[in-house]
């Protein structure tokens, strides 16, 4: 079989699918930041195969910048959520709700 | 700009950039002083941060005395600057000035290392300023980026609080799903403005410049138009807009004050340039994709923003929900700009109106607070404008500035939206937005209400004691700043002038 743009297009777009519905619907905080990191790699994903097909090289150098980007964020938040952890004993979504009018 | 510093800029293109990099510079020196420094020198620190700042705000506004703008590209086309740009770089630069000035105040009622706060702050504004000036994915990315990350620290600052945690948290899920939606949106627009199959092309796919050649060249391409949608999505998060508002009242209720004002103003106004740098040039061939989503959105923005904010009684949520029907008026001239050259110059002037007021309320509000943050209860301003007759009328000013009562600045502001708004023909989005601003009167006047009626309150019992916060004393620096927004305040109601031409003039 050939693999052409639009298969690498197609598990794309699951992936991203998948990381969306995941932040949405998953409880743990933990699992919700995986599934944010899902959708950034789906991203990737498309945009390596996007440059090749394209024969342009910027999609490829753009990687490099988002997984940057993304270990930044990452390092922000894993320390947000285990500062979190020790003050309320607690990183499941539906305890976190001490902020109400 | 001189010429000749156009010229060094030709030559040296990272003369083109100096004020960022010298807000960047000074976030360095911040930390380098909080080694060398002996402890007891360190309360020196947030003068220089502001000091500083403020002499790098003076020397950029001498720069501008040269006539007309000319726009020019520099790092190959990843920056372009413009008029607006250089606008919304003196409006980042106050913005930061001010959300320090707040945080001094703020920070002297917790525990907490306090040189961070100035130093993210700084390189959060010198990114949100190359931000309204990036003509390139990838700066635009790499530079929202930066804000954003900046934005999940500062959020929750006040870490021995869980409430400020816990808004951190929230911040950080929305605000990287947000990134995660536009990052493929951009992707998607790259990957098909790239395909060498398509008339119009491009090897640089990513730079504005050659996406709006390709959109105009392909004027209903399917994959084209969801990576536009993703990309608005991912702006209409940092600007607030219905349906992606879900985060504001928690995350403004749980961020420290100046934050809270940092996120209300600069955050929004960044999402607002860009947004108006999207849909007028790169997106401009998009109209029929563009006007639908984005009135849809303004219509709900405004009228959620409003509703919500009726029934709350926590000052941080009230103003977060009517700061999200703001960012609907916005939206308004965002549309009109498309076809009235007035819309984009309103949009800017509201938006300096908005810094005015809302610095005023925030600054007034980081006067009311205690030491819990999250806790600022409409019912902690009774009686202010007995005890404190100054904050009272700063409060006043600034929210009737934000409730749009004439002659304040906001009120010009709106009237140059709405006068936009009828010119370019949307009727239905003029009428909505005077019901919105008739709505906001009512929660803004019972601010105001709560601060100069006193209503009856049952007196304290023998042995028990005020639960509200004692309310910090005005410091001179503080007294200046407020007394000067509400000044800036009024006169920009009544009189224009260099400020309003230079963006109303196109």
């Amino acid at each position: 079989m050939n693999v052409g743009i639009n298969e690498y297009l197609y598990l794309s777009a699951v992936l991203f699918a998948i990381g969306f519905f995941g932040v949405l619907l998953r409880k743990n905080t933990l699992v919700i930041y995986m599934c944010l990191e899902l959708m950034l790699v789906a991203s990737t994903v498309a945009l390596v195969a996007f440059s090749h097909f394209n024969r342009t090289m910027d999609g490829n150098v753009f990687v490099f910048f988002i997984l940057t980007v993304a270990a930044a964020e990452v390092a922000v938040g894993l320390a947000i959520i285990v500062a979190l952890f020790r003050r309320r004993q607690t990183i499941q979504v539906e305890e976190l709700n001490a902020l109400k009018n | 700009m001189s010429p000749e510093l156009i010229q060094a800029a030709a030559d040296n293109r990272w003369a083109a950039i100096a004020p960022e990099l010298s807000l960047g510079c000074l976030a360095l020196l911040l930390l380098v002083l909080e080694i060398f420094l002996p402890k007891n020198r360190q309360s020196i620190i947030p003068t220089v941060a502001i000091t500083g700042q403020i002499g790098l705000l003076l020397g950029f506004v001498w720069n501008l005395r040269y006539g007309p703008f000319v726009a020019y590209e520099t790092f190959s086309g990843l920056i372009r600057h413009t008029q607006e740009g250089q606008f919304m770089r003196g409006f980042f630069m106050l913005t930061s000035i001010l959300v320090c000035i707040l945080g001094v105040i703020a920070l002297a009622k917790q525990k907490l290392p306090k040189v961070e706060f100035f130093a993210i702050t700084l390189v959060v504004s010198a990114a949100m300023m190359l931000l309204a000036q990036s003509n390139h994915f990838v700066l635009f990315f790499v530079a929202l980026e930066t804000v954003t990350v900046g934005f999940y620290i500062l959020v929750s600052y006040f870490r021995t609080s869980p409430l400020s945690l816990e808004a951190g948290l929230k911040y950080l899920i929305t605000g990287a799903l947000s990134s995660a939606i536009l990052l493929f949106g951009i992707v998607l627009l790259y990957g098909v403005a790239g395909n060498p199959t398509l008339p119009g092309s491009s090897s640089d796919s990513m730079n504005f410049n050659a996406l709006r050649v390709f959109l105009e060249a392909n004027p209903d391409n399917f994959l084209a138009s969801v990576g536009i949608v993703f990309v608005l999505a991912g702006v209409a998060f940092k600007i607030g807009a219905v349906p992606f508002q879900i985060w504001i009242p928690d995350v403004y209720q749980g961020a420290p004050t100046p934050v809270t004002a940092f996120l209300a103003v600069a955050s929004k106004a960044a999402g607002f340039s860009v947004l108006l740098i999207l849909t007028k040039n790169v997106f401009g061939s998009y109209q029929t994709l563009l006007v639908p989503v984005l009135s849809v959105m303004a219509i709900a923005t405004i009228l959620f923003g409003n509703l919500a904010a009726l029934t709350q009684h926590n000052v941080k949520r009230l103003i977060g929900l009517s700061g999200v029907s703001h960012a609907g008026y916005l939206l308004i001239a965002v549309i009109a700009a498309a076809t009235e050259p007035l819309a984009a110059g309103a949009v800017y002037f509201y938006l300096f109106a908005y810094l005015l007021a809302s610095f005023a309320v925030f600054g007034v509000m980081t006067h009311v607070a205690g030491a819990n943050d999250a806790d600022q209860d409409l019912e902690h301003y009774t009686g202010l404008a007995k005890t404190h007759p100054f904050l009272g009328a700063i409060l006043a000013i600034g929210l009737g500035s934000l409730a749009g009562i004439p002659p304040l600045a906001g009120f010009m502001g709106k009237l140059l939206i709405f006068i936009a708004a009828f010119k370019a023909g949307l009727y239905t989005l003029l009428a909505v937005a005077i019901v919105g601003v008739v709505v906001s009167i009512y929660y803004y006047f019972g601010w105001i209400k709560a601060a100069y009626f006193s209503t009856w309150t049952a007196p304290l019992l023998e042995g028990e004691t005020d639960t509200r916060p004692a309310r910090t004393p005005v410091s001179l620096t503080a007294g200046m700043t407020l007394g000067l927004l509400a000044a800036a305040t009024i006169v920009l109601g009544f009189y224009q002038g260099a400020l309003g031409e230079w963006l109303l003039a196109r």
